[in-house]
């Protein structure tokens, strides 16, 4: 299975890099301007469109003085805003489309993508390029929203995976804050497990892991595997998962992070719970876009670094990851609408001066450039942290198949399992492998 | 005898008279009637004919006969939602009972200010399965909830009792056994028909309380104890809400508060397999009825009616 990688070796310029998989949608030239883009044209009547979106408030307000601001320039287009939690969502947008309503304009996630994609709910937005332009974005970026050729979304913004390190809580402590360029996984248990002895077990050295599927996507790409081949078959071997929970098991049983019924606790608990957010671990492992919700909880010194390394991996295993997509609705009655308004998001400054970082770093590499500067202080160190990492990152891991949004649930519930004792790490990664399999042929078309 | 001949041989009315009162008592009971086929007979032949289909919401149900039951048999998850379910509603239940009981005869006894006792009581039976309770479980049963501060008064050191898997489901058994007014209330009203003079004739030939208790208000209470006991199982087998909230949805720790409908609905809206929960509802409709008729039979040997000769 692990001859399935097709990773390549060396530095990659990590925004231009042409990954394969970017290669296969630009050779349907899926978004750029082509002849045969069917030319779209507004209606004079008055027309409206649904959105939906998940998010917290923040982000519900920013989007509804978006969707104001776009409403001004188009006084006949009226955008109908119907957003939800991110746990809410996803049940909520599959009865829609059962029910024969879909929205508009939907925010997409990379592990659903492929799901609705595949049962002709996602509109090829390709044949809306004589509005919706795309040339803005890297093609490697771009790619992770095509599938087959077809482009069904528009990256908005782009993450990693970090661990956060809370610089007050070392200091108070007497540890220094690792390189970050050279340190591998022992060196990070061993700083976390410093930490935790040096406080007497009033904080933790780092928060668990095992919740969902980042972390082990950088630590299958580390050991030059990955979760999923290019035909959409899963790549990863029974070796390297038990080897994920057995290190994740050996941390927990060396005292390096709290015990497992407290992580557990606090896991059902969110972001604002969690022992980062409360300042009672000193490192946790999180996606670059938190740092902010982060620090506004935590109030203290928060600083992302790179994900430690297993001795000798080579570099271009770190990705960027599309935090989210613009889909459309493949039945929508608008599509001139629906790509004026796309457009909108994704292409204009004025709806980058809203949206700034919340949504991610933007995807779109002109108004990257554009809103970097009108950023927090916070956000500007997020840029920069994503920068930095741009030698470490290679192809893009390839896309979720269909029926593979399952995949957090079943690495919780056998994280939980190996915590618990109850399953080995072998065990557990044999049940996994068989669960996600289910899972994907459960959702084959 | 039927219900309805009943009716009949005490109005002393005839069945031609009163066609036309029946005709009149339909009209009344229509909109119920219309509300019964929209609401819960559609949806059930619906969901009968998506058991035996593959259908993920997103595109049209395809049939594949019975698959799904099939793999309701290999389903390892499956088999540990209904062993936690099963052990949540067989001890849950009859201690909620039993204490619904002992309080209602503790009520019964003319206490002052009954009423606004029963209120209190009662209350937590209108919030149990609420998502705000659920909330405030997790806090009292957290790690630095209060149970842990009581316990710690005493020297005792707590634990996470929600996020250890040998505890979390003995606490959503204390949650339903803390709803335990909804039956209590109905076990007052039972108790207040019993007549007096059974007592009376009881202590005069000598009776202490207990022989009473056990003689007269037990058996006296079982058509009572029965709905009750009826009632409560099929409430308790659908319980849904406490799992998911307590849990976060997972069902865990470890599958540990994994409830049958909650695997169902993880089935359903997560892995998109609507077809296969369909089928799961049906096997947990043939449990409950089956659960429920051996209780129907079981209850000619223990539940005593008064109107019998």
């Amino acid at each position: 299975m692990r001859g399935n990688t097709r990773r390549r070796i060396g530095v990659v310029a990590a925004m231009g890099a042409a990954t394969m998989l970017a290669l296969t949608a630009c050779a349907g030239n899926a978004a750029a301007p082509t002849d045969e883009a069917p030319q779209l044209e507004l209606s004079d009547e008055p027309v409206t469109l649904s959105f939906t979106w998940w998010g917290n408030d923040t982000r519900h307000a920013i989007t509804e003085e978006l969707i104001a601001a776009f409403e001004a320039e188009h006084p006949n287009i009226t955008i109908e805003p119907q957003y939800t939690d991110w746990a809410g969502y996803w049940d909520k947008l599959s009865t829609s489309v059962a029910a024969g309503d879909i929205p508009d304009i939907i925010q997409m996630d990379e592990k659903q993508l492929s799901t609705y994609a595949a049962n002709g709910v996602l509109m090829d937005l390709g044949g809306l390029s004589s509005v919706l332009s795309t040339e803005d974005y890297p093609e490697a970026v771009l790619g992770t929203g095509a599938l087959d050729g077809t482009q069904y979304g528009v990256p908005v913004g782009i993450n990693s995976y970090t661990i956060i390190a809370n610089q007050d809580l070392l200091d108070q402590y007497g540890v220094d804050l690792p390189d970050d360029e050279t340190w591998t996984w022992d060196d990070f248990i061993a700083t976390a497990q410093e930490v935790a002895e040096a406080s007497g077990g009033a904080v933790s050295g780092t928060q668990s892991w095992g919740f969902e599927d980042g972390g082990l996507n950088n630590w299958l790409r580390q050991h030059d595997s990955a979760l999923y081949d290019a035909d959409g078959e899963i790549a990863a071997s029974e070796e390297d998962l038990a080897g994920w929970w057995e290190f994740l098991l050996d941390a927990t049983k060396d005292g390096a992070t709290p015990d497992p019924a407290a992580t557990i606790e606090r896991e059902s608990g969110g972001l604002a719970e969690s022992f980062t957010a409360t300042n009672q671990s000193a490192f946790g492992p999180w996606w670059s876009n938190q740092v902010q919700a982060l620090r506004d909880a935590s109030g203290q010194d928060l600083v992302a670094l790179r994900v430690p390394t297993s001795k000798g991996a080579s570099d271009g295993w770190a990705y960027y990851k599309p935090s989210m997509f613009w889909s459309a609705s493949a039945k929508t009655e608008h599509p001139a609408e629906v790509a004026t308004f796309l457009d909108f998001l994704a292409n204009s400054e004025e709806a980058a001066d809203l949206l700034l970082a919340e949504r991610g770093v933007p995807a779109n590499e002109k108004i990257r450039d554009y809103i970097t500067p009108k950023l927090d202080e916070v956000n500007q160190t997020v840029v920069g942290f994503l920068d930095d990492l741009a030698p470490q990152v290679g192809d893009a891991p390839a896309a979720t198949p269909p029926g593979g949004g399952v995949i957090e649930a079943i690495i919780d519930q056998h994280t939980q399992q190996v915590l618990f004792g109850e399953m080995t790490p072998d065990e557990a990664a044999a049940s996994f492998l068989e669960q996600l399999q289910q899972a994907l042929e459960d959702a084959a078309v | 005898m039927s219900a309805l001949g009943e009716l009949r041989r005490i109005k002393g009315t005839s069945a031609p008279k009163s066609r036309k009162q029946n005709t009149a008592a339909f009209l009344f009971l229509l909109p119920w009637f219309i509300g019964l086929a929209l609401i819960t007979v559609g949806p059930m032949a619906a969901s009968f004919a998506l058991s035996f289909t593959r259908y993920n919401l997103l595109s049209p149900p395809r049939f594949i006969g019975i698959e799904n039951y099939l793999r309701m048999l290999q389903d390892e998850r499956l088999h540990t939602a209904l062993a936690v379910t099963f052990q949540y509603v067989f001890i849950s239940v009859p201690l909620q009972l039993g204490l619904a009981l002992a309080l209602a005869i503790l009520l019964d006894r003319g206490l002052r200010g009954l009423s606004l006792y029963r209120s209190a009581f009662y209350l937590p039976s209108l919030l149990g399965a609420s998502v705000a309770i659920a909330i405030l479980w997790r806090q009292l049963f957290g790690v630095d909830g209060l149970v842990n501060v009581v316990l710690g008064w005493f020297g005792i050191e707590g634990q996470g009792w929600i996020s250890n898997p040998e505890t979390a489901l003995g606490t959503l058994m204390i949650l339903n056994v803390w709803t335990f007014g909804a039956p209590m209330v109905i076990f007052l009203a039972g108790l207040r028909q019993i007549p007096v003079m059974y007592y009376e004739a009881a202590s005069v030939d000598g009776a202490n309380r207990w022989q009473q208790f056990r003689r007269i208000t037990l058996p006296m209470l079982t058509p009572i104890i029965f709905f009750n006991l009826i009632l409560q199982l099929i409430g308790a087998f659908q319980s849904f809400t406490q799992a998911f909230v307590v849990s976060g949805g997972t069902g865990g720790p470890v599958d540990s508060t994994l409830f049958y409908t909650l695997y169902l609905y993880q089935q359903g809206f997560a892995n998109l397999n609507m077809g296969y929960a369909s089928a799961m509802a049906w096997l947990l409709l043939v449990i409950v009825a089956a659960l429920t008729a051996i209780n129907f039979w079981a209850s000619k040997y223990w539940v005593f009616y008064d109107d019998q000769d």
